[in-house]
């Protein structure tokens, strides 16, 4: 049945009707071509949003302030607002009930030296919990203690950047830098995704507000929402964000002053956008596959019928029912089979060209999914040999001598 | 060489069965060249069929060189047809996407012949039919009279005992006509059998016996120049 002589059987047929040839491997071709393309994009998308937010646990709100916008019980607008230490102690201590914190405090820009080296570095103040908050896997050495800001010690975690670009080959942890001209020991350094992750300096919290500033200054604050659900997590931020606006006299409408962010609502949100467009995908991608299959069907129920004679000569001369059936429908395979991994190759060439120019915050590594496309290819190809089949196994149950009078 | 006895074939039809064929009794002897004229609905496409092992028959019998072929599965049929008969066609139904040297060699394919072989044997037929400069052609760059040849020889690739004619010169003008009854003649000269389906009263007058259907039974059967009965021209055979 596979042999050297039903191949070139074969080839011969399929190279004599250029045309339906090229029109199958069309339909079946460009079915391929755009679920690959779409299901390539799909991810790209939901690779970029998951890269963003791989930064963060998603069960964390961050609190931010800002400026005021609106007037407000006589205060004019346009007045900075600022957490303090003691914003942060009244809310994790009375206002919610948060498994951690951290508040956080940051300074662009700082001169880091070691030895002769020197750079520019964020430094960063953060709390023990801040780790779990920000999910920074740790490379060597350890995390700031309790003990580090309770006795607001000078030492510091430093990103993946500064042992590449300050210390090179020498041994960071144990080692002496400079932030800012005053001296820290570095205790532990970490590595992470992203573009700034791995060039900050963690110090604590408290070290930073007595060295730098000389002030309880807070300017962001992260809570853990634990393991409440969005609803909790929701009543979390209303908490907060009504006791930062009534204690800083800030309007109920003032978007700008205190900012209060759900990072689990927004992956929520992201998650409801991904199911509408992985749903949107595979309607798309089901349908074109139904063209596809519908489009070899309709050829191939023609091609039989054209070779209803053809089918009724090969018969007088001795072909078997079966032989024949296996002859188109071998061709069909073959033809659905070969138009399909072009169309996979030419889908993937596609995105591999286009991924790179598509470079973007929110899509990141458009990649194809082998398993769905090969069922699509496989879906296509059974189509392909049922279509071939059914209108075969029809003409060859016609009497040789009435086929061969068809026309 | 053939025998069939009270050959009975019938049709399903909506509503009941259509009979074609009501008991044919017939004897062909090897080397015989045979007509079986008929008008339209007379039964001779079905008889050809039958012949062929193209369609089964309801009741009877038939032995094809002495072998029963009652209840014969589809694929020992196909294997007779391959080693015993050869076909050949009104309208010639060489395949189109075929050069005639491929279209010839085409029967020995199913009999599994390597393909040098069917080449070099193809190519001496087309050879003994005076074919062989035309042998890369396709057939529609030949004439009707050559495609007729080129079907005559795809017929006899396979050295079969009987060959079996519907209409063969039935789509051909009377001089090409003549030049096919030649060969046809010629290789029944050579001792193969000949039946040759027509309703053309001149071409049954060139073979040696003639068979009259009507009405799915044998009315006449006797030597061609003695079966006289005109046949009612324009009453072309369409099945």
């Amino acid at each position: 049945m596979f042999n050297r002589e039903t191949w070139i059987e074969i080839a011969h047929t399929v190279t004599a009707n250029p045309l339906r040839t090229a029109l199958t491997g069309l339909s079946v071709g460009l079915g391929i071509f755009i679920l690959v393309v779409m299901q390539g994009l799909g991810f790209g998308l939901q690779n970029g949003v998951e890269q963003d937010f791989g930064d963060e646990a998603r069960n964390t709100v961050w609190v931010r302030t800002g400026r005021t916008t609106l007037p407000y019980r006589g205060r004019q607008p346009n007045r900075y607002v600022q957490m303090r230490n003691e914003d942060e102690q009244r809310i994790t201590e009375q206002v919610v009930d948060a498994p951690a914190w951290s508040g956080r405090r940051m300074m662009w820009g700082s001169t880091v030296g070691y030895k002769n080296e020197q750079g520019n570095y964020p430094i960063v103040g953060v709390e023990p919990d801040f780790d779990e908050l920000e999910l920074l896997p740790l490379m060597g050495g350890r995390w700031l203690h309790a003990d580090d800001l309770a006795k607001e010690s000078k030492v510091c975690v430093v990103g993946e950047n500064l042992l590449d670009e300050l210390f090179k080959q020498d041994e960071a942890i144990g080692a002496f830098i400079t932030l800012r001209g005053i001296t820290f020991r570095v205790v532990g350094h970490f590595s992470k995704n992203g573009r700034w992750g791995n060039s900050m300096v963690y110090v604590p919290l408290t070290t930073m507000q007595r060295v730098f500033n000389g002030s309880d200054e807070v300017d962001q604050m992260v809570l853990s929402t634990g393991e409440l659900d969005l609803e909790g997590s929701s009543a979390m931020v209303e908490a907060v964000d009504g006791d930062l606006r009534m204690r800083h006299s800030v309007h109920p409408d003032d978007v700008r002053a205190v900012r209060v962010r759900d990072n689990q609502e927004e992956y929520a949100m992201f998650e409801r956008v991904f199911t509408g467009i992985r749903l949107f995908i595979w309607v798309i991608g089901g349908f074109t596959l139904l063209a596809g299959a519908i489009g070899v069907a309709n050829i191939m129920a023609i091609v039989v019928k054209e070779r209803t004679v053809e089918i009724g000569v090969r018969k007088a001369l001795g072909a078997t029912s079966g032989s024949i059936l296996s002859l188109i429908v071998i061709e069909a395979i073959a033809l659905t089979l070969i138009s399909g991994a072009l169309g996979l190759i030419a889908g993937v060439a596609t995105l591999n060209a286009v991924a790179p120019y598509a470079e973007h915050d929110y899509f990141a590594d458009p990649e194809v999914n082998l398993r769905v496309t090969l069922t699509a290819l496989a879906v296509l190809v059974v189509a392909g040999a049922i279509s071939g089949f059914v209108p075969a196994l029809r003409a060859v149950r016609i009497r040789p001598i009435e086929a061969l009078r068809y026309e | 060489m053939l025998a069939l006895r009270g050959i009975e074939k019938s049709y399903p039809l909506a509503g009941g069965s259509l009979p074609v064929l009501k008991g044919i009794d017939l004897n062909i002897a090897q080397g015989e060249m045979v007509a079986i004229m008929g008008s339209s609905g007379s039964g001779k496409s079905t008889l050809l069929n039958v012949l062929g092992l193209l369609d089964g028959f309801d009741s009877g019998g038939y032995d094809l060189d002495g072998v029963d072929m009652a209840g014969l599965s589809e694929k020992q049929a196909a294997r007779y047809r391959s080693q015993f008969l050869g076909f050949v066609f009104q309208s010639f139904n060489l395949i189109s996407f075929k050069t005639a040297l491929e279209n010839v060699a085409l029967p020995l394919f199913y009999q599994k012949v390597p393909r040098r072989e069917r080449q070099k044997r193809a190519m001496e037929m087309l050879g003994k039919m005076g074919m062989d400069d035309r042998a890369d052609h396709l057939p529609s760059e030949l004439s009707g009279g050559q495609k007729q040849r080129v079907a005559i020889a795809r017929a006899l690739i396979t050295s079969p005992r009987v060959i079996l004619a519907d209409e063969p010169t039935g789509a051909l003008d009377s001089t090409t006509s003549s030049e096919v009854m030649e060969v046809l003649r010629e290789v029944n000269a050579s001792g193969i059998t000949v039946i040759i389906v027509t309703h053309e009263a001149d071409i049954a007058a060139q073979c040696d016996r003639t068979i009259r259907l009507h009405d799915g039974v044998i009315i006449e059967d006797g030597r061609s120049g003695e079966v006289v009965e005109p046949t009612a021209r324009g009453a072309r055979s369409q099945g």
